[in-house]
């Protein structure tokens, strides 16, 4: 069965909607700037979504007074433009929702908890009622009016390409028609802490597969796909999603492999699933976070399995900062953009490769190219690894 | 398809943690929630005859709850400065499926959904829709979730015990596969969504609709133990969602 690409949503700190975040990209201009949406004693860049929640509530036409996190109002946002971008009659499709989050209502239970903390009594609830990961995924799916199954997952930043598999499989089976999958996080104190108390947070821009990085930008966001089986689409598809994988690390809570192993595996893995030999793939969205770790484990599982020839690839986080549970869904938002569009995006802030790997990302901007299939690779704690391909709609690969 | 469930463990204090997480850094490390999901998991694991996983998939309402709120508390206490980084990394909802991936030296598919009170029902998809297409044979599916003080405070004040619900905590793992093992205690017939229903009699039906975290996986081990002890049938009810077992 083919499953298609038929919608794409997304919001990030290089603006909100699809055309602003291209008009960005096109021109190179990242979402980087200081600390606006809470005090810190840190001063680290951050990739904030230039909103208010204020004015996010504006834009959703939602009640002043309510109990949506920032989380969920991100998640809305992207997850309905997808939805109204694949023209789907909720009426007649049994239309799902799986999407991801790893910080969920953190944003509001921070301000709740310094009240709490000092009388047991105090700290308004209804900052505290959207805490769990299920608020934001309930709240989308009610303002989209998706009415079918849908469920949260939480992997930590592999978490949005976990759920566009979880959607395609629900999809193959027959539970769903059409599902919206994807991710939101929004900015918080808590993963700026965690991240930093971690010390893998650079003071300067991210420099991803470059040789002086020194760590990441955090960032904020959400991004959704519609997935679709071909016989239900009132539009004409963007792409197919071609082939996908999980796979464990199991190396360290928190630390790549220097031979990517789980990386490997699930590009690997994916690709068999593609029914694509290594040379099919144009473009890869990495992951590329700017970390040290990351990038050259990464790079090892790039060199293993396509030796010399690796394709052009690049790190949007570049621009976006590290979106944690988003950053799969934005990141399979540009992919489908880059099938579509031929569109290949540059890497900013690089120099010179990682010593030893010898690896260039594309550095600048360029559309109109001939692009066959897609590779997006999401990694997160817990050694969870994930990579999806998208593939030219005519399925011309898959013959 | 039906999955054979091999083997069943639900964590209680006696659980010997010394054997089934023998690196005693990683156990110091572990705040409760971890340590019990983590050894009820490596238990469930070391009961079966089953010898690989091919998929970990793990369930919770609401993750790392006291780890979360331990570090959430050292931002605001030290204001920002030098803080332990250890309750972050293991305030991650996969951080179970992560070191069990780790004891385990699983590779696998290694999932762990976040819906309230019905993640366990989508893990538990998840792993028929694995079986289904013969991506795995053995799969580890499981739950876990803490109380702690504070949550323990905000349900009461908003009245949550009013409404019924009964706190609870705790952890349930099930190793189940597309064979039965000689040790096998019984069979998921199905996972019933959206208010669908099996055909045909149950002798049990167990309400799992109680407003907690962990009490549908509870309430199919009880289903595990009542079809080991005679019932032909069980229904497990949560809401919209029924999972029907049956005698091997």
């Amino acid at each position: 069965m083919q499953i298609c690409v038929s919608g794409i949503g997304v919001v990030s700190s290089i603006g909100i909607g699809v055309d602003a975040n291209v008009a960005s990209l096109a021109s190179q201009k990242d979402g980087m700037g200081s600390i606006t949406l809470f005090d810190s004693t840190h001063n680290l860049p951050v990739s904030e979504v230039k909103a208010s929640n204020r004015e996010l509530v504006q834009i959703l036409s939602l009640p002043e007074r309510n109990t949506y996190s920032r989380t969920a109002l991100l998640g809305m946002l992207a997850a309905n433009e997808a939805l109204k971008d694949a023209e789907i009659d909720l009426g007649k499709l049994r239309v799902g929702l799986v999407s991801a989050t790893s910080v969920g209502g953190m944003d509001l239970t921070y301000g709740f908890y310094e009240e709490f903390a000092k009388d047991n009594s105090k700290g308004r609830l209804r900052d505290v009622v959207s805490h769990d990961c299920y608020d934001s995924t309930h709240k989308i799916a009610e303002y989209c009016g998706i009415k079918g199954f849908s469920t949260t997952i939480s992997t930590a930043c592999s978490s949005a390409a976990n759920a566009v598999m979880l959607g395609a499989r629900l999809i193959k089976h027959g539970y769903l028609d059409c599902v919206v999958v994807g991710g939101t996080d929004a900015l918080c104190k808590f993963t700026l802490n965690g991240f930093n108390s971690l010390m893998i947070l650079d003071s300067q821009k991210c420099r991803p597969f470059d040789n002086s990085r020194a760590g990441l930008n955090l960032g904020e966001g959400a991004g959704y796909i519609v997935l679709q089986r071909t016989d239900t689409v009132s539009r004409k598809p963007y792409c197919l999603l071609g082939g996908f994988a999980n796979a464990n690390d199991a190396y360290h809570q928190t630390a790549s492999s220097a031979e990517g192993n789980g990386a490997y595996l699930a590009m690997s893995q994916a690709l068999s699933m593609s029914g694509l030999k290594p040379s099919d793939i144009s473009y890869i969205n990495v992951h590329g976070t700017g970390t040290p770790n990351n990038d050259a484990s990464e790079g090892a599982a790039l060199r293993r399995l396509f030796g010399d020839s690796v394709p052009a690839f690049s790190s949007t986080k570049s621009y976006t900062g590290h979106t944690l549970a988003a950053a799969g869904g934005i990141e399979a938002v540009f992919s489908v953009l880059s099938i579509d569009r031929g569109m290949i995006f540059p890497n900013l802030n690089f120099t010179s490769p990682i010593e030893g790997l010898g690896l260039t990302p594309e550095t600048s901007f360029s559309e109109g190219n001939d692009i066959s299939a897609v590779m997006s690779n999401s990694f997160g704690f817990g050694g969870n690894n994930s990579s999806l391909i998208f593939t030219k709609k005519d399925g011309s690969l898959h013959q | 398809m039906a999955l054979y469930i091999n083997s069943a463990s639900a964590y209680h204090a006696e659980l010997d943690f010394k054997t089934l997480i023998p690196d005693a850094n990683m156990r110091r490390r572990m705040s409760y929630v971890v340590k019990m999901g983590v050894g009820t998991a490596m238990d469930c694991i070391r009961k079966t005859s089953v010898d690989r996983i091919d998929a970990i998939i793990t369930a919770t309402g609401l993750g790392c709850l006291a780890d979360s709120e331990k570090f959430l508390k050292s931002i605001q206490d030290s204001n920002e400065q030098l803080l332990n980084p250890t309750p972050f990394i293991q305030s991650t909802f996969n951080t179970i499926g992560g070191q069990v991936a780790l004891l385990s030296k699983s590779h696998c598919y290694n999932m762990t959904y976040a819906h309230r009170f019905s993640s366990f029902e989508s893990a538990l998809l998840d792993a028929i829709m694995m079986a289904e297409d013969g991506e795995a044979e053995h799969i580890l599916v499981g739950t876990a979730d803490e109380k702690t003080p504070t949550q323990q405070k905000i349900m009461e004040r908003l009245g949550a015990f009013r409404k019924g619900n009964t706190p609870d905590e705790g952890s349930f793992f099930f190793m189940l596969s597309r064979t039965p093992a000689t040790e096998c205690l019984g069979v998921i017939e199905g996972l019933y969504l959206g208010g669908q229903n099996p055909n045909g009699e149950f002798d049990i039906a167990i309400n799992a609709d109680k407003g907690y975290h962990t009490a549908s996986a509870a309430a199919m081990f009880k289903g595990v133990e009542e079809v080991r002890s005679g019932a032909k049938r069980v229904l497990v009810v949560n809401g919209d969602y029924k999972i029907a077992l049956k005698c091997m």
